[in-house]
């Protein structure tokens, strides 16, 4: 069997062939979509992270509390030949050696306290100018790159689009969005030297001096 | 007071070139895969009219179309780490958009029994405007007539110039089923466009 290219499969081949008119806003969306995508994984390594430090930590004292049983199972063998009421204190021990295993919660406790002590998210004023547009949005590390999570109000009178985010002490490249078509940084921050799929953003530093 | 500065628009970039060369289309794959952002950005240039065009040939709709392709990316970038480099990313990146586009054609065929008689499009015959117009018309129905395993056929063979080994990765299908689909559909836009234009000559 051949491919049949007579002159028609010729001619309908050359009209498939025509490149499509292309929305660049719609490509600049599939960039975002992806950033979003890296986001989302980011943070799902992040919690499995945290998991595994976590279950890691808890592993350790799981061991402990296992050696320690298995010694006091030696200490019990090894006083068998003793009197029935020294083993039956050895016995009565065991549940207490078992409550051991509860600093493990407690340790979880104080990780997530500490965690949430150092991580306050403090509240953010993002300010952009822009009196012709329709609508503006905010996309950053913060929201995941999502255009639809931030979206700015805007001021009537002067013309400027604000909204408040709550962010973690630390830096932060973010970029705007105007009309769902133009993705700018913020002109009045500094430029990320690291500019996220070839897009420019602005770095903020929250939390410090 | 200064004038606060103007928007700053950002020009897109430039469109992308049909086909990129292979030893360009390598080391931005590998970059990629090694977290390079701005390289899965190069591969989308390079690749996302090809992609929009295949998706626009096979589901005749334009917001289904982008957004099969904005789903194959991200599956692209999800499925990046696993990507061998022994195989061919053309390919790799149809079999991913062949099947998002199979699965919006599932989802239009079920919103299409819900459509009325009186909804049924109009024969581009009446809207005749330009003969290229019309030809391009004439396709795109003779096209979307074409059973769904058959179009995606003829397009990865004819439009993308997909080798039928290629194919058959991209599809799943063997090489001699492939044939036969392509053999099929050429037979059947032949027929229907000479048949077409000679019903319009009487």
């Amino acid at each position: 069997m051949h491919d049949e290219t007579d002159e028609t499969i010729t001619r309908i081949t050359a009209a498939l062939r025509q490149p499509p008119a292309v929305d660049p806003t719609h490509k600049a969306r599939v960039l975002v979509a992806v950033a979003a995508e890296r986001e989302r994984a980011r943070e799902a390594r992040m919690r499995a992270a945290r998991w595994w430090r976590l279950a890691g930590s808890m592993g350790v004292t799981a061991a402990a509390v296992v050696a320690l049983m298995v010694w006091r199972q030696k200490v019990v063998d090894s006083g068998r030949s003793a009197t029935r009421a020294n083993a039956q204190t050895v016995a009565a021990s065991a549940p207490a050696s078992a409550s051991t295993a509860k600093p493990a919660p407690s340790a979880t406790r104080h990780l997530a306290a500490s965690d949430a002590a150092g991580v306050a998210p403090l509240p953010v004023q993002l300010v952009l100018r822009a009196p012709a547009a329709h609508r503006v949005s905010v996309v950053g590390d913060f929201n995941g790159w999502d255009a639809h999570a931030t979206t700015l109000e805007r001021d009537p009178a002067s013309g400027l689009w604000s909204g408040t985010v709550a962010l973690l002490p630390g830096r932060h490249v973010y970029a705007f969005i105007v009309d769902d078509s133009i993705w700018m940084r913020d002109p009045r921050m500094p430029q990320s030297r690291d500019a996220d799929f070839g897009r420019p953003g602005s770095v903020l530093l929250v939390g410090q001096p | 007071m200064s004038r606060p500065p103007a928007l700053q628009l950002i020009r897109p970039t430039a469109e992308a070139s049909p086909v990129g060369g292979s030893a360009e289309r390598s080391l931005l794959v590998r970059a990629a895969q090694e977290g390079d952002v701005r390289a899965f950005a190069g591969l989308v240039d390079m690749y996302y009219a090809r992609c929009l065009r295949f998706a626009l040939h096979m589901l005749n709709d334009r917001s289904d179309a982008e957004e099969a392709v904005q789903d194959t990316f991200v599956r692209v970038y999800r499925a990046l780490p696993s990507y061998v480099e022994q195989e061919s990313f053309e390919p790799w990146l149809f079999r991913i958009l062949a099947n998002r586009c199979r699965s919006a054609g599932s989802r239009e065929r079920r919103r299409a029994e819900f459509v009325e008689f009186g909804e049924v499009p109009d024969r581009p015959s009446e809207h005749r405007h330009d003969d290229a117009i019309a030809w391009r018309e004439e396709i795109a129905i003779a096209l979307a007539a074409l059973p769904a395993e058959q179009r995606e056929a003829f397009l990865l063979r004819h439009v993308e110039d997909l080798s039928y080994e290629d194919m058959s990765i991209a599809t799943g299908a063997g090489v001699s089923a492939l044939k036969m689909r392509v053999k099929r559909a050429c037979d059947a836009l032949r027929s229907w466009l000479t048949e077409e234009r000679h019903a319009r000559r009487d």
